[in-house]
């Protein structure tokens, strides 16, 4: 419970930068790419080498509305009965507990559900929603909730179609 | 004291998160019935627990013989097809697709692979080490591990929030799959998935109702599992479909991970929040 309401701390001190700064979805905040979702690519067939399976796709135009997800559909009659109760019933639980909530197919991690809600800028120097093609050096692999994250000093990073996405701290 | 107006502000923020309205407790009155005692028969009939004229027996006995079925096979691989579905913050729905292959060997051997069109996820069990693995990063992560199958994915969502795919099909058949608790059950009749004639339940339990087909014959595996998430009034749906494979044939190294040269590890961090059992 702590750590939930420090983590929703932290999104109502991001809130507080609402009014100035409007909504900054990824597509903006994406470095040299011009606001264009082709132009400096790297989303795109990839490499093309591991058969087309290995194609990646580009989200980054989705519409930030597209991550404010309330609840999610259930994958287990046994496994998880109680947890998805309570998570469905809580945005925040979402929000904060991504993998430790949602489904093995549940992987958009909810970046832009803050930046929907507080139109981010993070307290942290990254901009939480922005894309980066490589991430900072001395990052730190983590594995949370079943997705692995670039931790770099206060920002974290997820890999996203080729490139890295600023995301929330997950804990 | 700089706490106090953030947290305010939080109040307002989860007051109007949870604003959504509460989940559809059952049975919508029907107004067409004239009031007095069939209304009030109605009523009571949807709100009290457990009525036995509400879960037929024979639906029950489906469940457990698929479950003590799947309990026997020693080896199979099964493609699983997912749609699913994100409520947003209005109640739009968003629906998704995933798939996953799984290749299992009881009791304590385990491959999945998890796919979508935003990630790739691999998961290696050999009876000692649960390895998942990211192919596109290379990045893998490891625990040691020495219990079947079923505790193992338990385990993995509990500590680690890691779904293995189709969880169920681990479960059923055990004491982790109670039968006992369900309100409604009953027999919807037959249809064909992926060609194969399947008989089709439909159950209530708690929150949820899910809709099972069950392969008919002497070999009595799920075909298709759908479930309506009641907890939210949009009710988000997953629909899973099943291929199954009973004569896999797996090699030996199949269920044990060896790091290509240049993958790196990814620390497993323990949820911070515990996951309920």
């Amino acid at each position: 419970m702590k750590y939930t309401v420090g983590r929703l701390l932290a999104m109502a001190a991001a809130a507080t930068s609402l009014v100035a700064v409007g909504f900054s979805p990824s597509a903006e905040a994406r470095p040299g790419a011009g606001g264009g979702v082709h132009a400096g690519g790297g989303g795109h067939a990839r490499g093309g080498g591991d058969a087309g399976a290995n194609r990646q796709v580009n989200n980054s135009r989705a519409d930030v509305r597209s991550r404010d997800v309330r609840s999610n559909s259930v994958n287990s009659v046994n496994a998880n009965r109680n947890v998805n109760i309570n998570s469905s019933r809580n945005v925040n639980v979402n929000v904060d507990n991504h993998g430790g909530c949602c489904g093995w197919d549940n992987d958009y991690h909810p970046v832009a559900t803050a930046a929907a809600v507080t139109a981010t800028v993070a307290v942290t120097s990254a901009v939480v929603g922005s894309m980066v093609r490589s991430v900072p050096a001395g990052c730190v692999p983590v594995n949370y909730g079943g997705m692995v994250y670039q931790q770099c000093g206060s920002s974290w990073y997820m890999p996203q179609g080729g490139q890295y996405v600023v995301v929330n701290p997950p804990y | 004291m700089a706490r106090l107006p953030a947290l305010i502000l939080l109040v307002v923020l989860v007051t109007a998160c949870s604003s959504t309205p509460p989940p559809v407790t059952q049975s919508p009155a029907s107004p067409t019935t004239a009031p007095g005692a069939p209304a009030a028969t109605t009523t009571s009939a949807a709100t009290t627990p457990p009525d036995a004229k509400l879960v037929d027996p024979a639906v029950i006995q489906a469940l457990k013989a698929m479950g003590g079925y799947l309990q026997t096979l020693k080896q199979y691989a099964v493609a699983i097809d997912l749609s699913g579905e994100r409520v947003l913050a209005d109640g739009e729905k968003l629906q998704h697709t995933a798939t996953a292959n799984l290749q299992v060997s009881s009791p304590n051997k385990l491959r999945a692979q998890m796919r979508s069109a935003r990630s790739q996820r691999e998961l290696f069990y050999d009876g000692k080490t649960v390895t998942l693995y990211q192919p596109q990063q290379k990045y893998y992560s490891q625990v040691e591990f020495a219990e079947t199958n079923a505790v193992l994915v338990e385990r993995l969502r509990q500590r680690y929030g890691v779904e293995v795919p189709s969880a169920d099909l681990f479960l059923w058949g055990t004491s982790a799959a109670p039968l006992d608790n369900i309100q409604s059950a009953m027999n919807a009749g037959q249809d064909f998935i992926g060609g194969k004639l399947c008989d089709h339940y439909a159950i209530r339990q708690g929150d949820f109702d899910w809709q099972i087909w069950i392969a008919v014959g002497d070999r009595p595996l799920p075909c298709k599992l759908v479930i309506t998430n009641r907890a939210d009034e949009a009710r988000p749906q997953s629909i899973t479909v099943y291929r199954w494979n009973l004569n896999p044939k797996f090699g030996s190294s199949l269920f044990t991970f060896t790091p290509p040269k240049d993958a790196k590890e990814a620390k497993f961090v323990p949820l911070k929040t515990q996951q309920s059992q």
